[in-house]
Formats: structure tokens, sequence, C-alpha cells
């Protein structure tokens, strides 16, 4: 009987394999919801893991900014305006203080755990 | 701790801004007999108060010195535009700030202010800003 190639027969398992691992990072990785309403983010302090994205979406009836300026995740993810919503992924762990550029008092703190 | 920072810094820049819009008004503004109060409708009352709104909503990107040069300015490239040597005159100011950098071909990342500022405090905006202007127009 004829063996497969090696390569082949590395295939057989190792792509699922890598399936199986790509399904489970996707599976772990939590997207968390932060509303933005009457000029402030919907919760103060959001504690989530490295990995895990926030959708910031935006209930007011005017336009909302979202950025950060900290070492752990500098973005600015623009303007947008009611019904809106950006998302963003946070992979790396530490302390990140997100800000409204439009609303100088809109902040929340997000710290990313390993 | 570093929020308060910049709530301090933010205060701080309101007061700084008052401060140089108040001497700025005791050295332009002649007082009569009386010593009466600055006319609010008055370019250099407009430029005072304009002075806070920048204080509070430009400096994030703009800087205290509005030569682009805000604690935001590393996101951006471009940089914020340094306000002191635009070329722009009172109408273009007025409209980016009332319709956004995207709107006006500039920088999406500058965002409409029409929805925030009234049009009194916009209009004192745009007086500051030729306050503070050294470009040759």
């Amino acid at each position: 009987m004829m063996r497969a190639p090696t390569s082949f027969s590395h295939l057989t398992w190792v792509l699922p394999c890598a399936a199986l691992i790509a399904v489970g990072a996707a599976w772990a990785a939590q997207e968390h919801v932060v509303a933005q309403k009457n000029k402030s983010f919907s919760v103060k302090k959001l504690t989530i893991k490295a990995g895990d994205s926030v959708k910031f979406v935006n209930e007011d009836s005017f336009a909302h900014n979202v950025f950060s300026l900290s070492a752990a995740k500098s973005f600015d993810l623009g303007s947008f305006g009611n019904g809106g919503n950006k998302t963003i992924t946070f992979d790396k762990p530490g302390k990140v203080e997100v800000e409204c550029a439009v609303h100088p008092d809109m902040r929340m703190d997000i710290e990313v755990t390993p | 701790m570093t929020q308060h920072l910049t709530r301090w810094a933010r205060a701080g820049a309101v007061l700084a801004a008052m401060i140089v819009a108040a001497s700025a008004f005791a050295q332009t503004t002649p007082k009569n007999s009386q010593g009466s109060l600055l006319p609010k409708d008055s370019v250099d009352a407009a430029t005072f108060r304009g002075g806070l709104v920048f204080a509070n909503y430009c400096v994030t990107c703009h800087g205290m010195n509005a030569d682009g040069n805000g604690r935001a300015a590393r996101l951006y490239n471009p940089k914020p535009a340094n306000l002191r040597m635009s070329d722009k005159n009172d109408a273009y100011f007025g409209l980016i700030v009332r319709r956004g950098g995207a709107a006006m071909g500039r920088s999406e990342f500058m965002p409409s202010w029409e929805a925030e500022l009234t049009n009194e405090q916009i209009t004192d905006l745009v007086a500051y800003l030729r306050s503070i202007n050294a470009a040759k127009n």
C-alpha cells in the first residue's frame, strides 16, 4: 500500500488543529458593548481580557468621538453620529483611558488583563 | 491619576486662557470714567469668550498655543493645524468648526462642532483665532 506523502499526512492533523485553535481563540475573545448616552459612557470602568474588543455605540442624538492616548493603546476612532458605532480590539494588557474629543468630560477606563 | 492630571491640565488651560484674554483686554480696552464693563458684543468680549471655548474644546489637538501641538497631536498624520499660522479667513474658520474637517476636504479627525457649540460660541472662537493669528492675510 502506498503511503501518502509526509507533508500531506501532516496537513491532515495540522489543519484541523489550527482551525480548532483559531475557533477557540475567537470563542474566547469577547466583544463588550459600551453605550455613549447623555454625554457619558455607560460604564466608568470596564475590565476585559487582552484580545477582547469593545464596541462603542452612540445613543445620543449628536456626534461622539472615541480616542485614547494611553501607552497600552493609543487610537482615535473618529466621530460618529446617532446609532453609529465603532469597534476596537485591545491586544495588550494595561490601563486604557478612553475619552471623547467632542465632550471633554466624557471619560472611562478600560483595564485590559492578560 | 492621569485623569486627574488631565483635568487639572485642562483647568489650568482654561485659567491660562482667561488670564491671557483678561490681560489682552486690560491692555486694549480703554476704560471710561465710570469704569464700565466690557460691552457684550465687542470684539474684545468675543475674543475673551472664544479663548475659553478654545481652552475647553480645542486644546486637546491644537494645543495651548494653537500651534497644532496638543497632547493628542501624535495620533494624527498630518498633524492638527497650526492655527497661529493659518492663512484661512474667518468664514473658513467658521465653516470648518461647524462642518468638521472631512466636509472641508481636511482631516476626518477634526469633528463637526455644530451640535456642541452655539452660534455665539463659534463666532467667539473665530474671534479668538483671529486674535492669535500671525499669518499675513
